[in-house]
């Protein structure tokens, strides 16, 4: 019972830097995709957060972005193995589609985050792992302090750029 | 589904139901109703009807969508 | 209480989404709600996935994410006055 719960953990951390990369470097913080998106991040700003982080939070709320195609290849890889995850993908394509996002993140994600789980599950973690620590890592930015987590994708994003 | 996933999962509908019927905004209503279907999704879910879980769904956001054109925007408060 | 080794994902999950729903009834601003939404339906499909290890519950996982996106994108859009006015 412990071992799963630090197996969770490590799977949180592992969908953590997986998603957020990919967002990152999809530039998800540039500029808020749809304007209900820029009206989330003016509000974290006006809360006195940051406006590029904000900016983030709002795509992810507002289209099925990398950490939404991380969770479903995850649920794609616990169900059916490999064809799963990429069956997943497509589902998260169709949605970009329907929320009228012309980006690639989720897709991207939901194929690279397809074969890190495949390869983890290989070494002796569950897929059932990496759901739990995909609610979690999201958890972390989107549920527990906005204002801090909007300044830490913020100081992400400049020093990428 | 075991007896505490019960307990949690009509705990958040009942949530749900209450901010729904409790809030003045028509926009926290709708949140509200939000709420409400996530509570009751996996209720049906767990019973085996899946098609009928997918078919709730699709359901529920699109009868938001029209809702919202009747709403419009909403003055500053 | 029987079974409870088995399903601590799902406890997880399950208990995360009760927490967001808590911090959604007790936001009082509108738009900060949309995230702890998020949170919600993240942990709503991961517990139908986790349930039901069927392939059918894979779509519905994502036919119930990809609704619940649309609903926040739907609210967060009005709510800002409409996509015309950006």
């Amino acid at each position: 019972m412990l071992g799963e719960v630090i197996r969770i953990l490590a799977a949180s951390i592992i969908c953590w830097v997986l998603f957020v990369t990919v967002d990152i470097l999809f530039k998800l913080p540039e500029k808020g995709g749809v304007s209900g998106a820029a009206a989330i991040g003016r509000q974290i700003r006006a809360d006195g957060g940051d406006l590029l982080g904000g900016n983030m939070m709002g795509n992810i709320v507002s289209s099925p972005d990398a950490s939404a195609g991380t969770l479903l290849a995850s649920c794609g890889v616990f169900i059916a193995g490999i064809p799963g995850g990429l069956a997943a993908a497509a589902l998260v394509f169709i949605g970009n589609r329907i929320c009228h996002d012309p980006g690639y993140a989720g897709t991207t994600g939901a194929v690279l985050a397809t074969f890190v789980v495949y390869g983890m599950t290989q070494v002796g973690f569950a897929a059932s792992d990496f759901i739990a620590g995909t609610v979690i890592a999201i958890l972390t930015i989107q549920g527990l302090f906005h204002i801090p987590a909007s300044r830490v994708l913020g100081r992400l994003w400049r020093w990428r750029a | 589904m075991i007896a505490i996933l019960q307990a949690i999962f009509g705990g958040i509908a009942l949530l749900g139901a209450i901010a729904a019927s409790l809030s003045k905004s028509s926009y926290d209503k709708l949140i509200g109703i939000g709420l409400l279907t996530g509570g009751v999704i996996p209720f049906v879910a767990a019973r085996g009807y899946l098609d009928v879980a997918i078919a709730v769904s699709l359901l529920v956001p699109v009868t938001t969508i029209i809702i919202l054109q009747v709403t419009g925007p909403e003055e500053e408060r | 209480m029987e079974g409870i080794e088995g399903q601590i994902p799902l406890i997880l999950t399950a208990g995360i989404g009760l927490y967001a729903a808590i911090r959604i009834v007790a936001e009082r601003r509108t738009l900060r709600k949309l995230p702890y939404l998020n949170v919600l339906s993240f942990a709503v499909a991961a517990s139908v996935a986790l349930l039901i290890p069927h392939p059918l519950a894979l779509a519905a996982a994502a036919a119930y994410f990809v609704g619940s996106t649309l609903e926040s994108n739907a609210i967060a859009s009005a709510y800002a006055g409409g996509p015309e006015r950006q």
